[in-house]
């Protein structure tokens, strides 16, 4: 096994372990607000990028607009979404919330390819495939800069949570109902954390689309993001940062090393290894907080 | 109140959903097919295309008179590749009188095989269910009807070797999705490894296959000959676009017939240039029979589908399997003028398919009660930036590697099942 | 109006303690046990395989998941695998020769052993964290299978199983296979209907209001949610047999994959946590709910002559599908089973509205 391979592997794998983390962000910002695990956040992440396919091909604008238009459209509607749906929620078990989230992953992805069509789209971000070559490495352009784009995006947020809004809505996630007593909106903040969960969806929908096309597989993202953000700890971000490029690199340094040992794609295996260790060494991920339960 | 009204409106629609199970047809003349496939799920990059392939080769029978004077009807369904609800369907179609079911879908085809057999339904498996069903013998209503998997692998050796002169030394690398249809050519590719003296290199990825970054820097860095990559569906456009990111020369990559041109419009037209595929039949509209379909059925605004996808590779697929079929039914005609219409009678009928080009479509198809594969031939094709061009002309080999694989896992499966 | 009755009135606890306590809830299971009897003698071979044995077939795994999920609390995301494990061990154990009743009990241990052997690693954590643990779990399987030959069967990954014969009987044929189906599916309803009613069941339930507190009142909540693991994945275990055994008759890794485990979770949720009842109305509501919704749109398309695109037509089902568990679940949270519920309490007390207390 030669060093350059397992470096060219570790750079490219922790990349896209940051593109995977831009996901996992958008379901810690949900849980850490409301403490509902979105299992729709994947279709949120293709609906996204169909969006960004309507405008950048359909209607025919530049990516760099149709993009961010996109995005605001997905503020929009993942705010509408907690208005009407998950809203009326509140106080049900939360096994409830989650399956609605479900069901909504199960519509959209219907949804979307139902109106659109079902056959792969393909979006240009402007991304040359001529990778960047130093030494012996190779480095994939699209996963450099997909990787820095989701870096920029989770750091952003995490400066976000220190700004009054995100002051409050570490507010509303402590405590609901303190939260309402000294005059918070708290709707309004759970609603905005839908919002911003649907453009970093959107962001994670346009960089993966732009590596493997666009159609409803894309939604497959979710069980991946979701264990990252179990690993990283359901309500940190900076846990997200860190879980992702762990597993982006473990998981890249497995297929090279362990693959051609047992003969078959273990980085799944990897994934669930990495779970089950931490999950047992520490039962709160990286950097979750431990939950203190009264009785 | 609010509930009440709800309960009123889920009622009315449960009874709205009561819409007759069984709508039996007055008029007798009528062949059915069923094609309960996978629209929603895992096939959704081919089903779309395929179905309405074979919906408007169909129509352009009946539209011609149909065979006989009998219609054809084909039942289309969605099966969503989740096993009760493609049960659901089979059923459902033997209750209608089906002769015939097309699943399109591995899994369900696998799970249908013994049905199948015991209903004397005709199954048609063509790019999906077990290789291994080209054993006409151990499966008798199971028809691929189109080269399986090992015999494609088998070709795309077969076709470096004509182009190397000898393989001998040469490295080829095998990039798989790591799922049973994946690993299925590979026994092929050892045997001929340890014939032609080729060292063989496998590289498994984790269905389903939207990042494959950690194996194509080591592919690259194996240095290898020629590489073929095999998977569906994203796994492909990936694949394709990560051996782009890592300077692998396209001339010298290939896949099985899962290849197509929405692929290539995902990976770049252009940069994609030079990447071979295996055709089964071909592509474009410039054979006859598509052109037929284009004045009879698609000007006349009478198509099942986008006519912009008329002449994809996969919507040929749809015409080739559907033709294949109702030269079946002439054959069955032929032998048994009055029937009774069956899935014993088309099933003789497909077992007499004998030297079928449609009309220049396919390669010369022979279907013996043996031979459930058809010959096997294909051609290999190359993209030439905007359209698949044959590379070869309809050629067979390594057909007794592939037979010898084939009769091994036939064997097995009657073996097994005591 | 049916019951006869305005008001609930026990007069000793025996009576109230009844499995059914009213005379029409006894009249109706016997009514539905008498159609599901006598309904594959008149009903076409469509109907009773395309509906009849999957519905009773997957009820009895939400019941077993449900025993798990609505009983002690514990999310499972990987009973897809539970049941693989059952279908693989049950069928190489037919295939060795061992009669299928032994065969199909061993399916069950063999999952029983698996699953709480991989529930005492996972139960160090709850919640979502055990919902992800148990997703590895379905990974690992999945893994596992596809990557031995000796497993999976061969390179065709397809596993024939032989001819089962139960106590003599055949069960090769549809009919056979759904009596013993139904009646196996009787027998799990039977049992977990009774574990409500024994301390077994009542520590579940203190373990899955509150583990912590259940532990204060010196309920060894480790223990019970083990055993709720073992009994859950024996059911699991003994329905992988069924599968494999009375429906698909050749088993492939792609039966047991995630989207089965999701599949019974949603049935599990949908038809009402910790709800028998449920189990059924969430089975018939997730399996038929696509197929219905498939030939209604079918039938639509046809009937108006719109020219809707094949891509609309295919996926309007999906859209619906998934618009139905959330409309399911936006009006009525607790499940089919509540639905239900509300129903009976109305009809309860007709002509009132409310039951005097």
């Amino acid at each position: 096994m030669d060093a350059s391979l397992l470096l060219e592997l570790a750079v490219n794998g922790a990349f896209i372990g940051m593109m995977y983390a831009l996901v996992s962000a958008g379901i810690v910002l949900i849980y850490k607000t409301s403490g509902i695990a979105n299992l729709a956040q994947g279709a949120l992440a293709m609906t996204g990028a169909y969006m960004a396919w309507i405008g950048g091909t359909l209607i025919g604008l530049p990516i760099w607009v149709a993009a961010p238009l996109a995005a605001a459209v997905m503020f929009g509607i993942g705010a509408l979404i907690e208005r009407f749906a998950m809203r009326r929620m509140i106080g049900q078990p939360l096994i409830m919330a989650i399956m609605l989230t479900m069901g909504m992953e199960i519509m959209l992805r219907g949804l979307m390819p139902g109106i659109l069509g079902a056959s792969v789209k393909k979006i240009d971000i402007g991304i040359p495939n001529a990778p960047i070559i130093l030494g012996d490495i190779l480095i994939n352009r699209t996963l450099l800069i997909g990787g820095l784009i989701s870096f920029a995006m989770i750091v952003a947020s995490i400066l976000f949570f220190n700004s009054r809004l995100g002051v409050v809505m570490r507010a509303v996630s402590d405590d609901q109902t303190a939260s309402w007593s000294v005059g918070i909106r708290v709707e309004r903040a759970i609603a905005i954390a839908w919002g911003l969960s649907a453009v970093m969806a959107t962001t994670a929908g346009v960089l993966w689309g732009a590596t493997q096309g666009i159609d409803w597989s894309l939604s497959l993202l979710l069980i991946k993001a979701l264990a990252i953000a179990i690993l990283g700890g359901l309500d940190s971000i900076p846990g997200v940062l860190i879980a992702g490029i762990i597993v982006g690199l473990v998981e890249s340094l497995a297929t090279g090393i362990i693959d051609p040992i047992i003969g078959g794609g273990s980085r799944d295996l990897v994934a669930s290894a990495i779970i089950l260790i931490t999950l047992l060494i520490r039962p709160h991920g990286l950097l979750g907080r431990e939950h203190i339960e009264r009785v | 109140m609010k509930r009440r009204t709800f309960l009123t409106a889920a009622g009315a629609a449960f009874v709205g959903l009561q819409i007759p199970i069984r709508n039996a047809l007055a008029d007798d003349k009528v062949i059915r097919f069923a094609m309960p496939q996978d629209f929603t799920r895992v096939y959704t990059f081919v089903t779309v295309e395929y179905s309405q392939g074979q919906r408007d080769y169909i129509s352009l029978v009946n539209a011609k008179g149909g065979i006989n004077g009998y219609q054809i009807v084909a039942d289309i369904s969605d099966h969503g590749n989740d096993l009760p609800r493609a049960l659901e369907a089979y059923e459902r179609a033997k209750a209608q009188g089906a002769i015939l079911v097309d699943p399109l879908s591995t899994p369900v085809a696998r799970a249908l095989v013994q049905r199948a057999a015991a209903d004397k339904i005709n199954l048609i498996t063509a790019y999906s269910g077990r290789s291994d069903a080209a054993d006409g013998e151990t499966f008798p209503y199971v028809f691929p009807l189109s080269p399986n998997y090992w015999t494609q692998a088998g070709l795309l050796i077969d076709y470096f070797r004509q182009q190397d002169g000898d393989l001998k030394g040469k490295k080829i690398c095998f990039v798989h999705i790591d799922t049973p249809f994946g690993k299925e050519p590979i026994p092929i590719l050892e045997a001929l490894a340890a014939k032609q003296g080729f060292s063989l290199q496998t590289f498994p990825y984790t269905p389903p296959g939207n990042d494959q970054s950690a194996i194509w820097p080591q592919v690259r860095r194996a240095k290898p000959d020629w590489v073929v990559f095999w998977g569906a569906a994203v796994g492909q456009t990936v694949a394709l676009t990560e051996a782009i990111r890592n300077g692998i020369p396209m001339n010298r990559v290939a896949s099985s017939v899962w290849l197509s041109e929405s692929d290539m419009d995902v990976v770049g037209r252009a940069q994609a240039t030079g990447v071979l595929k295996v055709e089964p039949c071909a592509s474009g509209q410039s054979p006859k029979i598509i052109q037929d379909i284009i004045k009879t059925v698609i000007e006349p605004a009478k198509g099942a589908g986008d006519r912009a996808k008329v002449g994809t590779a996969y919507y040929n697929y749809g015409v080739m399997m559907a033709a294949l079929m109702i030269e079946g039914v002439r054959k069955a005609f032929e032998k048994a003028p009055n029937g009774p219409i069956s899935g014993d009678w088309l099933n003789a009928g497909l077992n007499a398919i004998s030297n079928f080009d449609a009309e220049g479509l396919i390669p010369p198809t022979t279907v013996t009660n043996t031979d459930h594969q058809g010959g096997g031939q294909c051609r290999i094709a190359r993209w030439d930036g905007s359209k698949f061009v044959p590379a070869t002309d309809w050629f067979s080999a390594n057909q007794d590697v592939v037979w010898g694989e084939i009769k091994k896992s036939s064997a097995e499966y009657k073996a097994s099942g005591k | 109006m049916f019951y006869r009755r305005a008001g609930i009135r026990h007069t000793s606890y025996r009576s109230e303690r009844r499995l059914w306590r009213l005379p029409f809830d006894r009249g109706l299971v016997v009514a539905v046990l008498i159609v599901l009897l006598i309904l594959p003698l008149v009903v076409d071979r469509l109907y009773l395989v395309g509906y009849l044995l999957p519905w009773v077939i997957w009820s009895t795994a939400a019941l077993g998941l449900n025993f798990l999920m609505g009983g002690a609390g514990q999310v499972h995301l990987g009973y897809g695998a539970i049941i693989a494990i059952g279908a693989y061990a049950s069928a190489h154990a037919a295939r060795f020769g061992v009669p299928f009743e032994i065969a199909m009990v061993a399916g069950g241990l063999a999952s029983a052993v698996v699953g709480s052997a991989f529930g005492a690693t996972a139960l160090r954590v709850k919640g979502l964290y055990l919902a992800m643990a148990t997703l590895a779990m379905q990974s690992i399987v999945d893994f596992v299978i596809i990557h031995v030959p000796a497993i999976s069967g061969g390179g065709q990954a397809t596993l024939r199983v032989p001819p089962a014969r139960f106590l003599g009987i055949d069960l090769t044929e549809d009919v056979r296979s759904y009596y013993f189906v139904l009646l196996v599916g009787i027998v799990v309803t039977l049992f977990v209907l009774n574990v409500g009613r024994s301390s077994f069941g009542r520590a579940l339930a203190a373990v899955r209001e509150k583990d912590y507190a259940a532990a204060v009142i010196g309920v060894d909540s480790f223990r019970f949610k083990l055993l709720a693991f073992w009994v859950s994945s024996f059911i699991g275990g003994i329905v992988g047999a069924l599968l494999a055994f009375c429906y698909y008759r050749a088993i492939s890794p792609d039966q047991f994959h995630l989207d089965l485990s999701i599949q019974l979770v949603a049935m599990v949720i949908v038809g009402g946590l910790g709800s028998i009842l449920g189990s059924f109305f969430g089975a018939a509501l997730i399996l038929f709910a696509p197929i219905l919704l498939n030939q209604a749109v079918g039938a639509l398309a046809v009937s108006s002559g719109l020219g809707i695109s094949a891509d609309l037509r295919a996926h309007l089902p999906l859209l619906l599908y998934g618009a139905m568990i959330m409309g399911f679940l936006l009006i009525e949270p607790l499940g089919l089973a509540k639905i239900y519920d509300n129903i009976r309490n109305y009809l309860l007390v007709w002509p009132f509205r409310h039951a005097p207390r």
